[in-house]
């Protein structure tokens, strides 16, 4: 049975036989300037013109080096020492990318860089490198913006650390997270705005794609490093340590295996397509990190047309710096809409720490190979999603290289069953603070490390599941739960084992989502999978 | 020996070491310093400095242009052994603190005791030497064709064994890209002792010129290599400048730790000034 993926695709096939060639209309698109059938001088013309008077930060020429916020779950990173790796390889990528990019080496981007890139993400460093120091002439030409990607850097490197630390409770760990996004906001000119960005505004500047239709294998790495640098938020976000390292076990074998060398990426992994959790959690840090990443697409870009000067190269960096920037976007308010599409600050209902995406609309987002959803619902049942103080409640599953909420316990282990491959199950007990963690094999065998939990699952309507689908990490949280839900008193306490072998009907409350059109991506797609 | 001739020893103490061994002290300092060493490298696995941003000491004498982070701090720990010319070999352990207390700046604390021969003097006894305080600001980072270029302003407090006044020392420090992984270092040296003896020279010019380069690209991420040829004049008037050149390497062994050696030697001076035949250094630091 693989209901869950096929379902949302099947919507969307319905809907675009209904919307027929309407819907090829909508997708179709004049082609822009920085596409085939354009001319350098149409190109040209088209580039954004950059500001006069900017503020005098963009052109220091200063190193401006801030140490890490002071904690003791600095490096804690290294608990997990192979995801510290896997970042360290990551930035070993990011640099001898940019270096050979600079150094007139582009043309042996997707041969010699790529496997001289490759061999190191397969044996990365033992110890994070300094990034400076592998790609000195981008930094010497790019100055302001290595202070821009690296200061955002060090806020995922601090999130992650305070993540993975085994000192602080989850209830600190909240607190210092926000402690970090302030000391990460207040303390440069050159912080990335946390307003939601229009992406496909971002994605639709005349050099736009290049870089990722030139270099798809390079570009794939650089998809993968922040699908990585996205994912692991949920992987580890209210997740005991020791589950922490068995999803990383599963994360990162997708990361090394998979995500990495995927070129059929319609548009680079958004961070609430692979932590809807933390992103909901933490929105402002959500969407200051899809902007680094956009500003990373937008700066390859930039560097991979060889139509652009050299002088027009750093105009365009510098103005692509400008428009992810806080400072220009001071006084704006997350969730309003604008003419000027830069001050588009709308995100999807739902889902405060995304922006809007290519042929979106706040209700209803598309994601490849599982098609259009809405980000406030079960995304297996359809009903609302827990929001606020009682986000907690959600349940999650990870699988296939995305990541999606549920509203209950059962639509969590049936969506898991659903999707091929291997999965992990994060599942919200009668304790906020503790997330029973669950691994689905290839053949849909679920185990976990909390093998003494107890479950309710007295099926009916969806309306309700909340109340008849539950986790708990004891048995007697179990029966202190039925004694206050009289109706209830009949409920069987299911072992792990009898509720990993169950499976639920087909939710009566599930309406699959309709967007306009099939895939909003269609001509975009190059690679296959 | 009147005072000044220490404080000849207190300038030579800015880009050398000489102390001998033999002395009773000796294995008293070298014992210290290892277990000082030691407790670190195995204690703080999480924290220290780069491997690429090089410090005075650590283990060469060329500072690069890179102050430390801003609220970011260091301590630096070296150990070495000298022979210098004619006199015996010698051991010194070398400390310093630093702070990056503003954006691209740093403040230091540095002691240097020491016990044995030095260069330039017959006093072998233990020598707390001078306590120093300094200075780093860095104008710029290296963009286009202007180097990094930064200041050093070091003084010194006269702790030292019969040490009188305070010395100072000023360094200009540039570096810059060579070739695509390199980067050349030059420091250019004033150092001074206001009211010197008669027979010594107030002030003392020199010039470092380094040259870094991490080692082990592009499977290796946690090694640089270092070299530099130094010129220096002589303390004393009348005596000739001074042609030192010196190997070093720092290898990354913790997140932010990095251990240092290097060999250093006067391969040659003129109208007899005191000079060193080799200097060996082994050091550590961490940033925390």
């Amino acid at each position: 049975m693989n209901r869950f993926p096929s379902s949302l695709a099947g919507g969307a096939l319905l809907l675009s036989l209904a919307l027929g060639a309407g819907a090829a209309q909508v997708v179709e698109r004049v082609p822009g300037p920085g596409e085939a059938g354009s001319s350098a001088a149409q190109r040209r013309e088209a580039l954004p013109r950059v500001p006069e008077n900017l503020p005098g930060w963009l052109d220091n020429k200063k190193q401006n080096h801030i140490f890490y916020k002071r904690g003791r779950y600095n490096f804690d990173v290294y608990n997990l020492p192979r995801l510290a790796r896997d970042l360290n390889g990551v930035s070993v990528g990011h640099a001898m990318a940019y270096e050979d990019l600079v150094t007139g080496k582009a043309g042996r981007l997707e041969t010699k860089t790529f496997a001289r890139i490759d061999r190191v993400l397969k044996d990365p460093p033992k110890f994070m490198p300094d990034e400076a120091a592998l790609s000195p002439t981008f930094v010497r030409k790019y100055g302001v913006l290595e202070q821009v990607f690296d200061w955002t850097h060090i806020l995922h490197a601090q999130t992650v650390d305070v993540l993975a630390s085994k000192k602080l409770t989850q209830a600190e760990k909240d607190r210092e997270i926000e402690r970090l996004w302030k000391y990460y906001f207040e303390s440069v000119p050159y912080a990335v705005t946390p307003l939601p960005l229009n992406m496909d505004y971002l994605y639709s500047q005349p050099y736009s794609q290049k870089f990722r239709n030139t270099y798809p294998k390079v570009n794939g790495l650089f998809w993968g490093y922040h699908w990585l640098q996205g994912a692991m938020y949920d992987l580890l976000y209210r997740v005991a340590p020791e589950d922490q390292k068995a999803s990383y076990d599963l994360a990162g074998e997708q990361y090394r295996k998979v995500e990495l060398y995927r070129t059929d990426r319609p548009f680079m992994p958004m961070f609430a397509e692979v932590s809807p959790v933390f992103g909901a959690r933490f929105p402002h840090i959500a969407n200051a990190f899809d902007n680094l990443h956009m500003l990373h697409d937008m700066v390859n870009d930039i560097l991979a047309s060889e139509w652009l000067s050299e002088r027009e190269k750093e105009e365009q960096i510098k103005l692509a710096i400008w428009m992810v920037s806080a400072e220009a976007h001071r006084g704006e308010k997350p969730g309003t809409e604008s003419a000027d599409r830069l001050h588009d600050h709308r995100h999807f209902v739902g889902m405060p720490g995304m922006g809007m995406m290519k042929g979106m609309t706040p209700e209803l987002m598309w994601m490849p190979e599982l098609g259009w959803m809405s980000m406030a619902d079960c995304h297996h049942c359809s009903m609302p999603l827990w929001e606020g103080n009682e986000a907690w409640r959600n349940a999650a599953v990870s699988a296939d290289g995305w990541t999606m909420r549920t509203r209950c316990v059962l639509c969590a282990r049936d969506m898991s069953a659903e999707t091929k491959g291997r999965a992990i199950l994060r599942i919200p007990t009668e304790n906020p603070d503790r997330v029973l963690v669950v691994i689905s094999d290839e053949q849909g065998n679920l185990k976990t490390s909390t093998p003494g939990a107890v479950f309710l699952e007295q099926e009916e309507s969806h309306t309700g599941c909340e109340e008849w689908s539950r986790a708990f990490t004891s048995r007697a949280a179990f029966e202190a739960y039925v004694k206050a839900h009289p109706k209830l008193k009949e409920a069987k306490a299911l072992s792990f084992d009898e509720w990993a072998q169950r499976e639920g009907k087909e939710p009566d409350t599930y309406a699959p989502a309709r967007g306009p059109v099939e895939n909003p991506y269609r001509t975009e797609v190059r690679g296959a999978k | 020996m009147g005072g000044w001739k220490c404080g000849s020893v207190r300038v030579r103490a800015l880009t050398q070491y000489a102390i001998r061994i033999t002395h009773p002290n000796a294995r008293r300092i070298l014992t210290w310093g290892l277990a000082i060493v030691t407790a670190f490298a195995s204690a703080t696995s999480a924290h220290a400095v780069d491997h690429n941003n090089i410090d005075a000491h650590r283990p060469l004498s060329f500072d690069d242009a890179e102050a430390i982070a801003f609220r970011e701090q260091a301590l630096e720990f070296g150990l070495n052994l000298g022979w210098p010319r004619n006199r015996p070999l010698g051991v010194g352990l070398d400390a310093e603190y630093l702070y990056g207390f503003a954006m691209n700046s740093h403040l230091h604390v540095g002691f240097e005791p020491s016990v044995g021969g030095r260069a330039g003097t017959d006093d072998t006894r233990f020598d707390p030497g001078d306590v120093s305080v300094g200075l780093f600001h860095n104008f710029n980072r290296q963009y286009g064709n202007t180097p990094a270029l930064s200041l050093r302003a070091d003084l010194f407090a006269p702790t030292g064994r019969d040490a009188k006044g305070v010395a100072f020392r000023l360094r200009g420090i540039a570096s810059r890209q060579a070739g695509q992984y390199g980067r050349f270092h030059v420091n250019l040296d004033l150092a001074g002792i206001p009211g010197a003896a008669r027979d010594e020279r107030q002030f003392v010019p020199g010039v470092v010129l380094g040259y870094s380069r991490p080692v082990g690209y592009p499977t290796r991420f946690d090694s640089t290599a270092l070299a530099e040829l130094s010129v220096r004049a002589g303390e004393e008037r009348g005596t000739g400048g001074v042609v030192g050149i010196g190997l070093g390497f720092r290898k990354q062994v913790g997140v932010r730790s990095v251990v240092d050696f290097g060999i250093q030697s006067d391969i040659a001076g003129w109208d007899g000034t005191p000079r060193d035949r080799l200097r060996v250094i082994a050091g550590y630091s961490y940033g925390f």
